[in-house]
């Protein structure tokens, strides 16, 4: 599964599993993923629900640790790193975007975005300066004094996405992040996402939908906690 | 994360549920209100009897005839009661060389009567050392003196309610009263002293203390007020006091011998344990308070676990959700305490107005305390929560709907 690009990659998985403990069984989230991404991929993870996807992006955005195999991120051995050393990278190097948009209500477009840099120390006013440079990144600059339930589907997920950029970071994960959009909103919401990996965010997003995934540059397939080959997917799915 | 920032995130969820802020910090302010106002009244008793108390003099031995037994049985049958005489009296004058004065006192209670007015009152006969020795003087004219008492003089001072109630505002400087029958002429007026623990001692009238012995029919003394000179000799003095009667009587402890310190000392250990246990009493609404808010607090948890989740997945670390939510509780227990510092020394302030009678003081001990006990019962009560949410893992925070 590796990567046509050259060079280090950003991300590199070997052999990374995930075992839940649910009650007396051990459940098989993930199993033997091997996966190279590197700076400015746009990589679309496909896979019916409870393939694991959700799991793998989990473990990719360090909210989530592997129970084997190893992840290093930038080099960086993720797997045996303390649960504040994984916040701290989340903060620096990880940009979220989540299906339900998870903007906090009662706080403003403006505050949501500032929120990345509130944890990473930023004072006020470069906090303000730069969310609103993220605001006006996805076109949504007239918005920021609005609380976040006063916005709509599409423009929830936009200020979700500056929130992502806010702080830089190297990669941005996306789950379902049309989950909960009409299809103009989705497509807008795509189109976003391909102009930044033009301008050379890394991204893995995260599907069930073909057509979504298709926007990506490359696409992998996952089903039952395995990477599979495309052909291999159709007939498993067919 | 930034101090500021930290307290500005914690305000904002407390004015997010304002209501709630309020009924939950309610149970602070009524704990530190009460602990506030009761140990202001326990306090405010304490100065009302040091008050009292107050120009009777913490120097001051009294020697009174007969034993108080503190153990054994009954009294002997036979057993010889002395009584305290001027023999005593001098004799401590003569050989107390600690003391600064010794002062006999006769007490009877007799008609004083002015023309047709007249009042039973109690008398006192004493020598010119009583003045000192017990802190009363008298404002016009002047006290027994030493003549008066050798002479056996038919001469009397007033004490301020007798003067009023015999001459009203008329001069009584040397006019005539009869005290059981006998003529006496007033010499002086005492200056006004008021009411001590119940006894009115401007309703006493003084006369020369062998006079007295003579009016009275009795060589018997009631006290004799003994004031040491230096406050540190109180107990040396005491003892001295002791050795001498004990001789005078035939080595017969029949007297005793208290000091004001001692009683005062006693009384004020009771007030203060008062105090104490009114402080300890509505300290445990402050607690019932803190209970208050770990509740709340757990509620605010739960409800915001995915806020807890949100705020993991960009980065906030573990430290600084359980800072979050400490700083929540403790705001909510600090602004409780402060409006409770206000409405407690208030309501000491109103009763102070409105009932004079019952005595309050606010001691800035207790407002201080009171106040810092409900920070920390915030920070107390607020740690288990404040764990709770920060333990959380992001993943299932981020679920959580």
């Amino acid at each position: 599964m590796g990567s046509a690009a050259g060079g280090e990659p950003l991300l590199r998985l070997r052999g990374v599993g995930k075992v839940y403990e649910a009650g007396e069984h051990a459940v098989v989230g993930l199993e033997g993923i091997d996966l190279d991404i590197h700076p400015g991929d746009f990589l679309a993870v496909m896979g019916p629900s409870g393939s694991g996807k959700s799991t793998l992006m989990n473990i990719l955005g360090c909210l989530d640790v592997p129970t084997t195999g190893s992840y290093e991120l930038k080099g960086t051995p993720v797997s045996s790193l303390s649960p504040e050393a994984l916040a701290a990278i989340r903060n620096r190097e990880v940009g979220f975007i989540f299906q339900v948009f998870h903007l906090l209500p009662r706080y403003t477009a403006l505050r949501n975005v500032e929120l990345p840099l509130l944890y990473a120390g930023v004072g006020k006013e470069e906090r303000a300066q730069r969310a609103l440079e993220a605001l006006r990144a996805v076109g949504l600059e007239d918005r920021k004094g609005h609380l976040s339930n006063q916005l709509s589907g599409g423009q929830k997920q936009k200020v979700a996405i500056a929130r992502a950029l806010v702080n830089r970071p190297s990669l941005l994960l996306a789950d379902e992040p049309t989950g909960n959009l009409d299809s103009r909103s989705g497509e807008e919401l795509m189109a976003i996402l391909a102009r930044l990996n033009a301008e050379g965010s890394t991204i893995v997003l995260v599907t069930h939908d073909l057509a979504i995934a298709r926007n990506a540059r490359r696409i992998v397939y996952i089903v039952d906690g395995r990477l599979v080959t495309e052909d291999r997917y159709r007939e498993l799915r067919g | 994360m930034n101090p500021l920032d930290l307290i500005a995130v914690a305000l904002d969820a407390l004015r997010a549920n304002r209501l709630r802020s309020a009924l939950t910090m309610l149970g602070v302010i009524i704990g530190v209100a009460a602990v506030i106002l009761l140990v202001s009244l326990g306090e405010g008793t304490k100065n009302y009897v040091e008050e009292q108390f107050a120009g009777l003099g913490a120097n001051i031995l009294i020697v009174t005839p007969g034993k108080i037994e503190t153990r054994g049985g009954p009294p002997v049958i036979g057993a010889a009661r002395h009584k305290l005489t001027l023999d005593d009296s001098r004799l401590l004058e003569k050989k107390g060389y600690l003391f600064g004065g010794v002062a006999p006192v006769v007490l009877g209670t007799a008609e004083v009567r002015s023309g047709s007015r007249s009042r039973n009152v109690t008398v006192l006969g004493v020598t010119p050392e009583f003045s000192p020795v017990r802190n009363i003087h008298v404002e016009v004219g002047s006290f027994v003196t030493d003549a008066d008492v050798e002479a056996k003089r038919r001469v009397c001072m007033l004490g301020r309610t007798v003067k009023r109630e015999l001459f009203g505002s008329a001069n009584a400087l040397g006019q005539v009263v009869k005290i059981s029958g006998a003529r006496f002429r007033v010499m002086g007026v005492m200056e006004r002293k008021g009411v001590s623990l119940g006894f009115d001692i401007d309703d006493i009238a003084f006369i020369p203390v062998r006079t007295a012995m003579d009016i009275f029919d009795t060589d018997a003394l009631v006290e004799i007020l003994v004031s040491v000179r230096n406050k540190n000799d109180i107990d040396s003095g005491k003892e001295l006091a002791r050795s001498l009667l004990f001789k005078n009587h035939n080595r017969h402890e029949d007297f005793t011998i208290t000091n004001q310190a001692a009683i005062l000392s006693s009384l004020f250990t009771i007030l203060d344990t008062l105090t104490y246990v009114l402080g300890g009493i509505a300290a445990i609404s402050l607690l019932v308070g803190g209970i208050g808010i770990m509740n709340i607090m757990l509620v605010t948890v739960t409800e915001r676990t995915n806020e807890i989740g949100i705020r993991k997945a960009v980065g906030a670390r573990n430290r600084d959700i359980l800072l979050q939510f400490l700083l929540e509780s403790t705001t909510l227990s600090a602004s409780g305490g402060l409006c409770g510092v206000l409405v407690g020394t208030s309501g000491a302030a109103a009763i102070r107005v409105l009932v004079p009678k019952i005595p309050v003081s606010v001691p800035p001990w207790a407002v201080l305390l009171a106040f810092t006990f409900s920070v920390f019962v915030g920070i107390f009560f607020g740690v288990y929560p404040a764990r709770k949410a920060a333990a959380l893992h992001p993943i299932e925070a981020l679920r959580y709907e």
